[in-house]
């Protein structure tokens, strides 16, 4: 497999790229190399980063295609976006202290669940909170019955629908339609500075590297071996005395809390979080990030939401019309022709390429590296 | 007389009106090595299921243990609890982790704790390590353990299989078809392998070659299945001799090909 | 006629002479207003015109119409013979105009018989004063009391009841005595207990509360209510028990009406479901593909209904990717072009299935084995549609209309069924056997269900399975045209169409159990019951929801949504249901390890 060979280079890879993205861009920001638009632009591409590593850590590893992801990550953004939307304060368009849907609700104060997220700690505990349990009740209910393939995926589609619409209603008292926008402060510092920018920047990157050296030694533990043999053969791991429910429960939270710190992070940096965030599309879209950047690695998913998010921005400013179908048939090639996504391009090129300078030979691509690349259904 | 290991009394199955198992008694006792025969759709694998808690039986008692004070109610468990109480079961195609190197096959099925957290923070201790590679070399997988599993023959995939079995340490073992896919010479070695684990362990084979639960049941009895139900149970030769049995069964094909 | 008369219709014929020779006996409506309008004493006209009170005759209307509008004239012969006429057709050169008579409405003839004209200028108006005119106004309100449209007098009456008009009751009276048809007596007896409702006597009043008990029409609960009201004020026991007893059998009729409708609404909406879900139930039941692109496949459908709606009508032009493609339309109109739905039901089907066989040839072929990646691939599909849709026909609603045999209601026993909800229920049944027929009676329903089971062994017996997949998969889409075809009847056709049903379709069929086209239409009906006994009686569970601790308040507040909340409470009702089932309502059985 191609991770395998590139062992020894691996560390260093990662090495280089935490210094590029973590150091290298942010004191170019700060030197007035890279503007502070083009910052946000990458630091909302490395928060669906994290999205993408939360929907590969359930379907590469795990075998559970969650086409409700978009939910935590929104669920993680809404609860960072109170807080937010608290620090406001009376700054508003109406000039109250309280959120400027509340006023135009024919609120006169506030609903005493909008109260302790004045607190920045309060909202952070939230953020991992109100995911988690969602996370846990959804993935409590749907593991115990034993519910798998694409009935998960079904239901955790419908899942976030369920959530979506009642997101969509003013009655719930979180921004409707509109959601939060128009956010100003954080932590004391003016959204609007380039420092707080480049600070908010510097936190993804940091998040999105943690993250991924957290499932990095995930997969190498035997917590990891458990995961992917579910994956591969659920039954087999029921029978050597294994409770899968509690793998699948724990793997399944984790997720969701890594997908929420992405929509944490990504609220401030985009400036507005709303319902359309968590609709089903949304859930799918990052799916398909991590199918183009390969699915089973833990680069592909960072490629392919980077990649992905940077074809869209040019695309839908380029060919507006021609957008969805550009995405779609993409997915479609993906799917039906490099079912290893992107990340395994250089070893089957390499593996072509070595058929063409010796056809004599038999296939010298260990058949280990054609198995990965077909990975399971 | 001892309490019996596995003590299965009354049991019947019914998958949508077909009774796979019916008013089916069975006992087991430590040590022992049981073989089961039967032909096609005699409820062999149901038996298993019932068993392992992968069907639950409609009605009828499963218990596990030999000691009478503390035995288990099977039919309330479920597979991997069943699992943990000292159960192992090897499946009739092999099933192992394809994806997974032999070597990892085997760091999943060795005895210990199973639990979410022990696993994120588990560390292969120096004797559980030599226990594996003293596995490897009773399965014969040493020089293959970076291979992954689903690249591994047949017959090597039964071994593998055997092998996690084996690690797993159970008190009883269930054996579904363990020769299949084999050479002659594996199938001897396997029968000897299932006779040494006899004692220590107690065990249930299930076999359809004839040759080979012969060489297994050489000491032990043999109980013969058919429509769920037990026809009759004793040695080899008397089963073998066993009017009814050769009807159902024997009569149908000498050597007992598949 | 040469035939001789059946003796039926020569008995009814005489009947009928027999009653025009007895309303020939007293004068007609017009005889009367002519001698009104001949009278010159006031009370003796209001009288006159009193006297057609109740009274239906298609000459009241216009003839008092045209006297209060001054249109009616007395002619004032030399010899002082006055005649009411009334002016009729265009006014010639000298702007004289055609004469007919008030008491016979037939043209004035001469005594050379030739019609008279007459100028306004050579007339008189018809006077009216104020009591006159009230007088008209109320025998004009009770005309339609006596039209020969029974729906017309129901609503008239039903409209003087609800006005508790003391006056008018004689005449409901009179009419009651008169009146055959059953609805309408319903209604006179509701409209006469309401207005003697008010009565002032207890007898009066608890007869009618007797009479309002027995026939528990709805629109009576706030008038015994503050009948109730008053009776309590009044320390009238008698009135106050028989009040509370008249209101508690409205009552119980209104839980009864609301109950058979939502039964009926639940049926709809479960036969809307179904219809949606059936393709999913044949591509992802028995084909295990899971088609994301199902609901682009019913707005297919529905798209074409749109496109022959309006090749059958004025044509249109479509702005097919910025190209403005013009179809001429075929301009037909009356009962051809209401027939346009049936013509666009077949090629729902066939433009749906024509996709979907492209689709199964071009992607789904590869992923046979791959439930997950086919998912995937069929979502990609279904956007490149959606896509491919807005730049066909915009990225707004089109309009498609019903036909007229699918608008309008139906009442029975006060529970409203819309005919197209109707139409919908029969549609799905229709369609259930027609499938059912395809399954089971067709060679292709026999390969199907054998290639469905067991792959293998069917392509070892010959079965050409690539085919078999190519034509189950097309008519899984076709089916789901014909969904779309039907949708867009009851909802909106646009781009996104398909993304409104298509969770519910797989929640249909999940709950269904995967397979299983019974539990499919048992799942549909049940999801769809479940969900419109949620959006009826939520808001009125809502205030009780204040218990929760923390969350009660919210839960009140989101339980007004009951649509929205009733949609959720049904999915959240699902995952439960998959406890105690996790497989569906009915499984099928396998005994790998792995599936």
């Amino acid at each position: 497999m191609a991770t395998a060979r590139l062992r020894l280079s691996e560390p260093l890879a990662i090495t280089a790229a935490a210094v590029l993205f973590l150091g290298v861009f942010p004191f170019l920001h700060a030197q007035g190399v890279i503007s502070t638009f083009t910052l946000g632009v990458w630091g909302k591409y490395l928060c669906y980063a994290l999205l993408a590593i939360s929907v590969d850590l359930l379907w590469g590893y795990t075998g559970l295609l969650s086409l409700g992801q978009a939910l935590f990550f929104t669920l993680g953004g809404y609860m960072h976006g109170m807080y937010l939307m608290r620090m406001i304060g009376d700054l508003g368009q109406y000039k109250k202290p309280i959120p400027d849907f509340l006023v135009f609700l024919g609120w006169e104060r506030l609903p005493a669940f909008w109260e302790p997220f004045a607190s920045f700690p309060f909202a952070v505990a939230m953020v991992f909170a109100v995911p988690g349990v969602v996370a846990f009740l959804f993935g409590y209910l749907a593991f115990r019955s034993r519910i798998k393939g694409v009935y998960f995926s079904i239901l955790t589609q419908a899942l976030t629908y369920a959530a979506s619409i009642m997101f969509f209603r003013n009655n719930l008292l979180l921004g409707g339609n509109n959601g939060f926008t128009d956010f100003k402060f954080i932590l004391g510092h003016r959204l609007a500075d380039p420092a707080t920018a480049r600070a908010l920047y510097a936190a993804s990157a940091l998040a999105l590297l943690l993250a991924f050296l957290f499932c990095r030694w995930l997969s190498r533990t035997k917590f990891g071996l458990v995961q992917q043999a579910i994956r591969d053969g659920e039954n087999r791991v029921l029978f050597s005395g294994y409770a899968t429910a509690h793998f699948k429960l724990f793997i399944f939270v984790v997720a969701a809390w890594i997908a929420a710190i992405g929509g944490a992070l990504y609220t401030p940096q985009v400036g507005i979080i709303n319902p359309s965030e968590m609709q089903a599309d949304k859930s799918l879209e990052a799916v398909v990030w991590v199918a183009v950047g390969g699915r089973g690695t833990l680069l592909g998913p960072i490629v392919g939401a980077i990649g992905i998010n940077a074809l869209k921005s040019w695309a839908t400013r380029a060919y507006p019309d021609l957008w969805l179908i550009i995405l779609g048939t993409l997915f479609i090639l993906v799917v039906l022709f490099l079912p290893g996504g992107i990340v395994s391009l250089p070893a089957r090129l390499k593996a072509l390429w070595q058929r063409f300078r010796s056809p004599r030979l038999p296939d010298p691509a260990p058949p280990a590296a054609a198995e990965s690349a077909s990975a399971k259904p | 007389m001892a309490h019996p290991l596995l003590t299965v009394e009354g049991v019947s199955k019914t998958y949508d009106g077909f009774k796979a198992i019916s008013e089916l008694t069975f006992y087991l006792f430590s040590g022992e090595l049981r073989t089961v025969i039967g032909p096609n759709g005699a409820g062999k694998s149901t038996f298993f299921d019932l068993i392992t808690g992968r069907a639950k039986p409609d009605r009828g008692k499963i218990e596990f243990g030999s000691d009478p004070s503390s035995h288990h109610d099977l039919t309330g468990l479920n597979e991997y609890e069943i699992n943990r109480l000292g159960i192992g079961r090897k499946f009739q195609t092999p099933s192992v982790y394809t994806e997974h190197t032999v070597w990892e096959n085997l760091v999943l099925s060795l005895h210990g704790p199973r639990g979410v957290f022990a696993s994120l923070f588990h560390r292969l201790s120096s004797t559980a390590r030599d226990r594996l590679d003293e596995l490897l070399r009773l399965v014969r997988l040493g020089e293959k353990r970076d291979w992954k599993a689903g690249l591994l023959a047949h017959g090597e995939k039964q071994w593998l299989e055997i092998g996690m079995l084996l690690a797993q340490d159970p008190k009883l073992l269930l054996v579904d078809e363990p020769a299949a896919g084999m050479t002659d010479e594996e199938t001897h070695r396997t029968g000897e392998l299932l006779l040494s684990l006899a004692g220590r362990h107690s065990l249930i084979v299930v076999e359809h070659d004839m040759t080979f639960v012969k060489q297994i049941a050489a000491h032990g009895q043999v109980t013969v299945l058919h429509q769920g139900t037990v026809l009759c149970e004793g040695k080899f030769d008397d089963v073998q001799a066993d009017q009814k049995v050769r009807e159902v069964y024997l009569g149908r094909g000498k050597h007992g090909t598949r | 006629m040469t035939h001789p008369l059946p003796c039926w219709l020569r008995a009814v014929l005489a009947g009928l002479f027999a009653a025009g020779a007895l309303a020939a006996a007293e004068p007609t409506p017009r005889q009367i207003i002519a001698r009104a309008a001949l009278t010159e004493d006031a009370a003796q006209q209001r009288a006159l015109i009193s006297s057609l009170l109740g009274r239906a005759d298609d000459a009241i209307v216009p003839l008092l119409e045209a006297w209060r509008k001054d249109a009616l004239f007395l002619h004032t012969a030399a010899d002082g013979t006055k005649t009411p006429v009334q002016l009729t057709g265009d006014p010639d050169a000298t702007g004289a105009r055609v004469a007919s008579r008030v008491d016979t409405g037939g043209p004035w003839l001469d005594a050379s018989g030739r019609p008279v004209r007459l100028n306004p200028s050579e007339l008189t108006a018809v006077e009216h004063n104020t009591s006159l005119r009230r007088a008209m106004k109320g025998v004009l309100d009770l005309v339609d009391l006596a039209a020969a449209d029974p729906a017309k007098r129901l609503k008239a009456i039903q409209a003087i009841g609800l006005a508790q008009d003391a006056e008018k009751l004689p005449v409901l009276q009179g009419r009651l005595a008169t009146d055959s048809v059953p609805a309408v007596r319903r209604a006179l007896r509701e409209a006469i207990a309401l207005i003697q409702l008010k009565d002032a006597r207890d007898e009066v009043k608890l007869a009618a509360l007797a009479e309002l008990r027995e026939l528990h029409p709805l629109a009576s609960a706030d008038f015994l209510q503050r009948a109730l009201q008053e009776a309590r004020e009044r320390q009238n026991a008698a009135v106050a028990g028989a009040a509370r007893a008249a209101l508690r059998a409205v009552e119980d009729h209104r839980t009864t009406v609301d109950f058979l409708g939502t039964l009926f609404r639940g049926l709809s909406l479960g036969s809307i479901l179904l219809v949606a879900a059936l393709g999913l139930a044949i591509t992802f039941g028995l084909m295990r593909v899971i088609n994301m692109a199902h609901g682009e496949m019913i707005a297919v459908g529905a798209y074409t209904t749109y496109l022959v709606q309006n090749v059958f009508g004025a044509g249109l032009t479509i702005p097919c990717f910025g190209l403005s493609v013009p179809l001429p339309g075929l301009n037909l109109s009356g009962a051809a072009y209401q027939g346009y739905f049936l013509a666009a039901l077949p090629l729902s089907f066939l433009s749906a299935a024509l996709v979907g066989i492209a689709l199964e040839r071009s992607v789904i072929q590869f992923l046979y084995r791959r439930p997950l990646e086919s998912l995937l691939a069929t979502w990609g599909v279904s956007l490149v549609l959606q896509q491919g849709f807005r730049l066909m026909f915009g990225a707004n609603n089109v309009q498609v209309s019903s036909p007229s045999y699918l608008s309008g209601n139906w009442l029975i026993n006060d529970v409203i069924l819309g005919w197209n909800r109707v139409f919908v229920i029969g549609f799905a049944i229709l369609i259930v056997f027609g499938m059912w027929l395809v399954l089971t009676k067709t060679p292709l329903g026999l390969l199907i269900r054998a290639s469905m089971q067991n792959r293998t062994m069917a392509s070892c017996m010959g079965v050409s399975t690539g085919r078999v997949n190519l034509l189950t998969f097309g008519l899984g889409s076709g089916l789901a045209g014909l969904a779309g075809a039907f949708l867009s009847q009851i909802g909106n056709v646009g781009p996104s169409l398909g993304q409104g049903y298509i969770i519910d379709s797989f929640m249909v069929v999940v709950v269904g159990g995967v397979g299983s086209i019974g539990g499919t239409i048992l799942s549909a009906f049940g999801i769809g019951g479940v969900d419109q006994v949620l959006q009826q009686y939520l808001p009125s569970v809502a205030p009780g929801l204040g218990w929760v601790p923390g969350l009660g308040g919210f839960l009140q507040n989101l339980a007004q949504d009951a649509a929205v909340f009733g949609k959720i409470l049904v999915l959240a009702g699902i995952i439960l249901f998959l406890q105690w089932r996790p497989a569906g309502l009915f499984v099928i059985r396998s005994r790998g390890l792995e599936d």
